[in-house]
């Protein structure tokens, strides 16, 4: 099919200041998608992958689930941007979708560990597969890329919603605003979020006994 | 001399770990990542397509499935009624 508009391919974040620019372009991109156009989403794809790719990884810290990730929400925004109604922005709409994904694949991660685990307590399988605990010495926090290793960890067992909230502002950099719109809540909501995050973080890794 | 604790405890070593997470190198998907999503696509059409028995799609089983059906749907259709047995009591003239 044609494609009149002059979709420009970059998978680069938007400058701060050209937010509006950017929204109108989405704009733009959805109708030439709702139109069928294998162009816009290819320009779609090319444009958020990288960001939706993070996201995913963020949450996942496993290239290849994010890739799957990632796949699944390009799929599943070829298969139902039909029935999108624009009440969010285009790049809402993928972050919702990204985050979502990721968490089910957390999910399901968890429950085949809990599985593994309880399969190995009944002698099912030899192997240890659950983690072992971590005797680091307190003074291993000294080794800033020990310190953010543990960090990493300690995100990845916050509550989904949290975990979401600070992966998004501290990794992503979205705004209060943008985090609120794909968690489909308050700015203050985000805020109260954000806060009880940092301080388990923190909590977490003042704590000279650590098990990661 | 030995170095300062480095515990996030205090503001200035949590804003440097938070500022080391976002220093993290980016990743970034594997390259020709747009043909994996439209295999991807293709293949979810193609299995789309194929979800009934191939069997089905084949005009000789479809014919005989229909016939099977016809004949199982019901005994009017087919067969004509059965004839009254002349020989059955019920069916002689009665005596007068």
């Amino acid at each position: 099919m044609a494609c009149s508009l002059p979709l420009s391919i970059t998978s680069e974040s938007p400058a701060p200041g050209a937010t509006t620019s950017v929204v109108s372009a989405d704009d733009e991109l959805l109708a030439q998608l709702r139109q069928g156009s294998e162009l816009a989403f290819r320009t779609l794809v090319t444009r958020y992958q990288d960001r939706i790719y993070r996201t995913a990884f963020s949450l996942l810290r496993s290239a290849e689930e994010a890739e799957d990730v990632a796949q699944e929400v390009f799929v599943e925004v070829y298969q139902t941007v039909g029935q999108f109604r624009g009440a969010a922005a285009l790049s809402t709409w993928l972050y919702r979708l990204a985050t979502s994904r990721a968490l089910q694949h957390l999910r399901r991660r968890s429950a085949k560990k809990r599985f593994a685990y309880f399969t190995s307590l009944l002698g099912f399988d030899n192997r240890l597969l659950h983690d072992p605990p971590d005797h680091a010495h307190p003074h291993a926090l000294l080794e800033s890329q020990q310190g953010l290793h543990l960090l990493l960890a300690h995100i990845g067992r916050l509550p989904s919603q949290q975990q979401v909230a600070f992966t998004l502002r501290y990794e992503q950099e979205l705004s209060y605003e943008e985090i609120a719109a794909v968690l489909d809540t308050t700015t203050a909501a985000v805020e109260s979020l954000l806060f009880r995050a940092r301080q388990t973080l923190r909590r977490h890794l003042q704590s000279p006994a650590r098990h990661v | 001399m030995s170095k300062p604790t480095l515990r996030p405890g205090s503001d200035e070593e949590w804003e440097a770990l938070l500022q080391q997470l976002r220093q993290v190198p980016p990743t970034q998907p594997r390259p020709f990542f747009y043909t994996r999503v439209r295999a991807r696509l293709a293949a979810q059409e193609s299995a789309a397509r194929s979800s009934w028995p191939g069997r089905l799609r084949r005009p000789a089983y479809v014919a005989l499935l229909g016939l099977l059906g016809l004949a199982m749907s019901g005994d009017g259709v087919v067969l004509p009624p059965a004839a009254p047995h002349p020989a059955s009591p019920a069916n002689r003239p009665l005596a007068h």
